[in-house]
């Protein structure tokens, strides 16, 4: 990769975006009622960089939306659909965020399974990561041996270093993006303030916890009591699935009648009782305990089964969004300790 | 005086001892500042953690029947402020839990905190510390936060949950024993209040506040599943035969099931606003519960969770029943 590191300067940043926006389909962290999500560029719209620490919702849903139509029939001709507009980017993603898309490249894109709606929406898309100043008490991405600058899976890596950005390209669709700009080249003070900005919030980050013998602990103790205590108030809802950067799964369902309707997928969450009822009217999963405890392996057993790494980016959305407070690092800490009483 | 965490803790530790019950559902210290998490204490060591301040915001009721289920034969102690304690007499009432089968610990509830208004009050920044009046009746109000680079004090009255500040019923009206003294009635507030401007609002002016609270929402059902009056087996919205209605996050789809579920907690929501504060994209229904409530009141001289001995009116029928709405 190049060793060429930009400079952008904050009052050139609208036409940057401008300039992004002509090829692409610009998505970026908006604020709308105090929630921060990933919204799509209007003419003449900024992004909400003030305060931002991280969007509420995860980015997932720019290339999974949660009600996706599949195909749709009319008086007997069916039409298949899929994503036509322009090639998709993200502005300002979070380090963390990447990383959830490229572990959904990996689910949708690249496994035994190809996914063509997400892969029509993430073919020749464009990741813009900025690193995070200031990482929030939830996050710990480093826990993954990810970080607040970690550049893994961007196009291009921004770094704040106050009026501006550092820009650097990380791969080739971000060298050539970068080509077509006349962004100058950054200084070495200017690396050498990112370089700090780096060090500071690499060391702001909360205590690290080793979780390299997760799984087999957890394989371990899958019929254990540790499961109860855990669950006890899990509410069973989804609101950390559906907050997750990386939890993906769906429903595919019917809407319309017998002349005319569309078939959707819409997400679905393991921790609703619906999503294993079975038509017999069993349950494998029928209280909290087995759903979270679902959710638990998938996150840290299954993906290294499947995938080879965890499933889990250490974003902290659970963590901030549960409404009771089950905070998902303490499970994990909970089933490192758990001691197993002889039988 | 000792302070109302001593208090509880000595008071959970004896009821324990004396097997009087057999887990006591309660709150300790969550793990983020400004929240607190509901907590089941099976022995006298875990009751050492127990706290009850303005972060008590869950309404423990929601565990009862589930704890009841997975513990038969158990006395179950609940701590109950205000509205959990309506809760759990609407639970009564309905059939869900027996009299019998719980001790109410009863707490002098000043308010739950709503961080979605600190977030405000911060401008977004992260609160990593704070510092909150000792309950009970200090007088105290001052919620001091800190973050990086802030340190603010915030009136409590600032950042009280709007149910809260409309809230006639700080104490359990049923409670086997109480931590403190029950507070006084706050009769100096008034009850819907908050709802002045909004029954301002005309209509459509109305639809369009609820169409635009649901549009944010992502089906996550955190409000439903944090509701203590939520128990059915299986909600409406989860029916497959037939399915109701469609499962996106399509407006007509999402308001549905927000009106229907306010439909179905009619004469039966406390207004607690464990729905409002449990919404992860910040879904303000208040004004639709509230005015709900006010409904029922004003036909009925109903209010939800009060009494045992009164028949919940969409549980009976009066001739003398108001119908002019019917033709």
């Amino acid at each position: 990769m190049s060793e060429e590191i930009f400079k952008l300067e904050k009052d050139n940043l609208e036409g940057f975006l401008l300039y992004l926006s002509q090829k692409y389909n610009l998505f970026l962290p908006r604020r709308v009622d105090d929630q921060l999500s990933f919204g799509q560029m209007k003419p003449g719209g900024k992004p909400s960089l003030d305060h931002y620490f991280n969007t509420d919702l995860p980015p997932k849903e720019v290339f999974f939306p949660q009600r996706e139509t599949l195909l749709s029939y009319e008086g007997g001709e069916v039409k298949h659909s899929t994503y036509k507009a322009k090639p998709i980017a993200l502005f300002g993603v979070r380090p963390c965020d990447t990383k959830g898309i490229i572990l959904l490249d990996r689910v949708f894109a690249e496994g035994e399974y190809e996914d063509p709606y997400w892969k029509a929406r993430r073919t020749n898309s464009l990741l813009l990561t900025l690193g995070c100043n200031a990482p929030l008490s939830t996050c710990f991405c480093h826990w993954f041996n990810l970080g607040p600058f970690n550049k893994e899976g961007t196009d291009i890596f921004l770094t704040d270093i106050g009026d501006a950005y550092l820009v650097e390209p990380c791969s080739k669709k971000g060298e050539e993006c970068l080509r077509g700009t006349s962004l100058l080249g950054a200084t070495g003070d200017d690396r050498k303030v990112a370089e700090e900005i780096r060090r500071k919030a690499e060391s702001s980050l909360s205590e690290r916890v080793e979780i390299s013998s997760l799984k087999g602990r957890l394989l371990a103790l899958w019929e254990e009591d540790l499961w109860e205590d855990i669950s006890q108030k899990c509410l069973s809802c989804a609101a950390c699935s559906y907050l997750c950067p990386t939890c993906h799964c769906f429903d595919i369902q019917e809407e319309g009648s017998q002349e005319k309707g569309e078939r959707i997928r819409i997400w679905d969450s393991c921790m609703f009782k619906l999503f294993t009822q079975e038509a017999a009217g069993t349950n494998p999963r029928p209280t909290p305990k087995e759903r979270l405890r679902q959710r638990i392996m998938h996150k840290f057993s299954y993906f290294l089964d499947n995938l080879g790494e965890f499933g889990c980016v250490g974003c902290g959305r659970c963590i901030r969004g549960c409404p009771v407070n089950l905070d998902i690092r303490e499970v994990i800490k909970a089933v490192k300790s758990f001691i197993v009483e002889s039988r | 005086m000792a302070s109302i965490n001593e208090q509880l803790r000595e008071q959970a530790r004896k009821l324990l001892a004396d097997k009087v019950v057999d887990l006591i559902i309660g709150y300790r210290k969550g793990s983020l500042p400004l929240r607190s998490t509901p907590y089941l204490v099976k022995t006298e060591e875990e009751a050492g953690s127990l706290i009850f301040d303005l972060t008590s915001s869950n309404n423990l009721a929601k565990y009862l029947p589930r704890v009841k289920t997975e513990n038969r034969g158990s006395k179950i102690g609940i701590v109950c402020k205000g509205c959990d304690g309506r809760s759990v007499v609407q639970l009564i009432i309905e059939g869900q839990v027996k009299r019998e089968d719980i001790v109410i610990i009863g707490v002098p509830c000043e308010g739950v905190v709503d961080t979605r208004k600190v977030r405000k009050k911060t401008g977004g920044e992260e609160v990593l510390r704070v510092s909150l009046p000792v309950l009970p009746g200090s007088g105290g109000r001052e919620i001091m936060v800190e973050g990086r680079g802030f340190k603010i004090t915030l009136d409590k009255e600032e950042v009280l949950c709007d149910v809260c500040l409309g809230c006639q019923h700080p104490n359990p009206p049923l409670y086997d024993l109480f931590i403190g003294r029950p507070r006084e009635g706050s009769s100096a507030r008034d009850e819907f209040k908050a709802l002045e401007e909004f029954e301002r609002l005309s209509s459509d002016e109305r639809w369009r506040y609820f169409e635009h609270e649901a549009s944010r929402c992502i089906r996550c059902y955190a409000c439903r599943d944090a509701c203590p009056l939520c128990y059915c087996e299986q909600c409406f919205v989860d029916e497959t035969h037939p399915q109701w209605f469609g499962k996106g996050p399509d407006s007509s789809d999402t308001l549905i099931f927000h009106i229907v579920r306010a439909l179905h907690t009619a004469g039966r929501c406390v207004s607690c606003g464990a729905c409002v504060r449990a919404c992860p994209v910040g879904i303000n229904l208040n004004p639709l519960w509230v005015r709900i409530e006010k409904e029922v009141k004003e036909r009925f001289g109903y209010t939800a969770g009060l009494s045992l001995e009164v028949t919940p009116p969409l549980a009976t029928y009066d001739e003398n029943d108001k119908q002019e709405f019917i033709l």
